[in-house]
């Protein structure tokens, strides 16, 4: 049922700059009733894929959809779905109510509909105020209004946490848990940051470059990539050799070690005892999301292409 | 549709832009009929004496002034949404971007009829008692001058379309407002002297609102050929549609910022 309202459906979409493909033939589909994390770098494509979904950029390939419906054929989207792009959607000479009392004009709702978002996201004492006072905070709060005016099914939310304090953040986080666990709402929320959203999100897509690396839900991601162990030994070649046949891959650690990923460290001890390699350290990691998030978008340790590397051809080529 | 009107006034009034521009038209009216009644007579001014039609003509004709002020509005009230991003909830509410640039085209070019008339009622408001002290026999009904007072409503009404049209097109505010004076002001006063050009003139948006609104007639400049006055309405009206849907055209295509 790719229509089911409220699904974000992305097929092969693609947006071309020039020469840049800053988006390049991502496909993903988000779910009603969870918080998906929609994570990668600066630069990435999230904000561009964003705008292609919402119908402000037109894509150079691909489509977008929301409840079986390209943004543009959805009749009156701002009950439908509600979006935060850069908290500067804004006229700097209009009050925060009378900017969502424009809206509520152009959605069909009720001029009080302003004062109860105002409310919910706790600007009711700046409601008479121009924008052009608000700090970043406010303005994202504003924003945010803005996008719950139409109680909308779907919220995409294009870094909201941007410029809030932490306790903002901490108030975000609770407030979009409860859209998807009470109300069922799609919320599809993008950070640069994994931590930002790390306890909000129940499944992420990751976006490194233009191109999606990774979707599915945290837990697995977590899981998938946990069991590495970290060697350090004085004959690799031979480790690796002893390793192979056993499903496992070795590739260059941290500090001169290894990281043996596939098999458990019991394994690797006792298959390095039999065959005589030498061990001069054995640690099991059980890797930080973090990691896991800088390792798969290809920014872990500063270094570009770390993510990259070929495991057990570089190996070999060690002294 | 409607709503898309209405949302476009709620813009409109939400914001002080709209009084500062009416306050703006009033007092170039003023202006307008003030120096006209002064300068009636006067062999420096070369306004002919106060009883000369073409004078009075020229003092109720005033209130054209605020064809500067609703284009500049029109302009800015379309540029502003790509100047503060509001183009993003706009076009998030209503995706179907011709219909939010047809509703301002209609939005604004009922703000400029409003404009004008407050300008007229306020011209024929200073004038009729002026006139009357200074012994001066004038009358509403007379020497053309209804016809001055409907042609320079229209006028007015129509540079909000043409405001409206021109920021659609160039959607950045400072080019679009300067650009469109210094046309108006400066550029087309010299096509219209320079040969080979100057028979294009009538054509142009002044040219086209000077039929309309005979101000050749009124000023005494009478020298250059002109439309019609109601042919030189249409074309004026189409100057503001032609761009209006250019722009809507490029607009579609392009990405909102």
């Amino acid at each position: 049922m790719p229509d089911e309202p409220g699904r974000i459906v992305v097929s092969g979409l693609t947006k071309v700059f020039g020469t840049l493909r800053a988006v390049d033939d991502v496909s993903f589909t988000v779910e009603p009733g969870s918080v998906t994390g929609f994570l990668g770098p600066n630069g990435a494509g999230k904000t561009t894929t964003l705008r292609m979904v919402l119908g402000l950029a037109t894509p150079t390939a691909g489509v977008a959809t929301i409840g079986g419906l390209p943004y543009a054929q959805i009749p009156n989207p701002g009950r439908m779905v509600g979006a935060v792009l850069e908290a500067t959607s804004f006229h700097p000479g209009r009050t925060a109510r009378n900017h969502l009392r424009t809206y509520c004009v152009a959605a069909g709702l009720p001029d009080s509909r302003a004062d109860e978002v105002l409310d919910q996201v706790g600007l009711a004492d700046a409601a008479r105020k121009t924008v052009r006072g608000f700090s970043l905070g406010m303005r994202q709060r504003l924003a945010l209004a803005t996008a719950l005016l139409g109680d909308p099914r779907v919220l995409i939310l294009d870094e909201p946490a941007n410029g809030l304090d932490p306790e903002g953040i901490a108030w975000l986080r609770g407030f979009l848990r409860h859209l998807a666990d009470s109300d069922k709402r799609t919320v599809l929320v993008s950070s640069h940051v994994l931590s930002e959203v790390e306890q909000t999100v129940d499944r992420v897509v990751i976006l490194a470059r233009g191109r999606l690396v990774r979707q599915g839900r945290l837990a697995e991601l977590a899981a998938d990539q946990s069991s590495a162990v970290l060697v350090r030994t004085p004959s690799p070649d031979r480790l690796v050799e002893v390793l192979a046949p056993l499903g496992a891959t070795v590739e260059p650690g941290p500090d001169g070690g290894y990281r043996v990923l596939g098999v458990d460290p019991e394994v690797v001890g006792h298959e390095a005892w039999k065959a005589h390699v030498e061990l001069h350290e054995l640690t099991a990691v059980r890797s930080d999301l973090e990691q896991i998030f800088l390792d798969l978008t290809g920014n872990g340790n500063g270094n570009d292409t770390a993510g990259q590397v070929p495991a057990t051809a570089t190996v070999g080529g060690q002294p | 549709m409607n709503t898309l009107i209405r949302t476009e006034l709620r813009k409109l009034f939400t914001t002080k832009l709209w009084w500062g521009m009416l306050a703006g038209s009033l007092a170039f009216t003023t202006l307008g009929v003030v120096a006209t009644i002064l300068g009636a007579g006067n062999d420096q001014s070369g306004i002919p004496p106060l009883s000369a039609p073409s004078t009075q003509r020229q003092a109720f004709g005033s209130s054209g002034a605020a064809l500067i002020f609703i284009l500049i509005v029109g302009v800015i009230g379309m540029t502003t949404e790509f100047r503060h991003f509001t183009s993003r909830p706009t076009f998030l509410f209503e995706p179907r971007r011709g219909r939010v640039v047809a509703a301002k085209l209609v939005t604004y070019a009922s703000l400029g009829l409003v404009y004008s008339v407050l300008c007229a009622a306020l011209a024929v408001a200073i004038i009729l008692p002026w006139l009357s002290a200074k012994g001066v026999d004038v009358s509403l009904g007379a020497n053309g001058i209804p016809r001055t007072l409907i042609t320079t409503v229209i006028s007015v009404a129509i540079f909000g379309v043409v405001g409206v049209g021109l920021g659609v097109l160039v959607r950045n505010q400072i080019i679009a407002v300067i650009g469109g004076l210094a046309y108006l002001f400066v550029l087309e006063p010299l096509i219209r002297v320079i040969p080979y050009v100057k028979d294009a003139y009538k054509f142009l948006p002044g040219g086209a609102n000077a039929a309309l609104t005979q101000a050749n007639a009124q000023t005494g400049q009478g020298s250059t050929d002109l439309l019609g006055t109601w042919t030189g309405g249409v074309v004026l009206v189409c100057w503001g549609l032609l761009f209006a849907i250019l722009g809507t055209a490029l607009t579609v295509r392009r990405d909102i910022p």
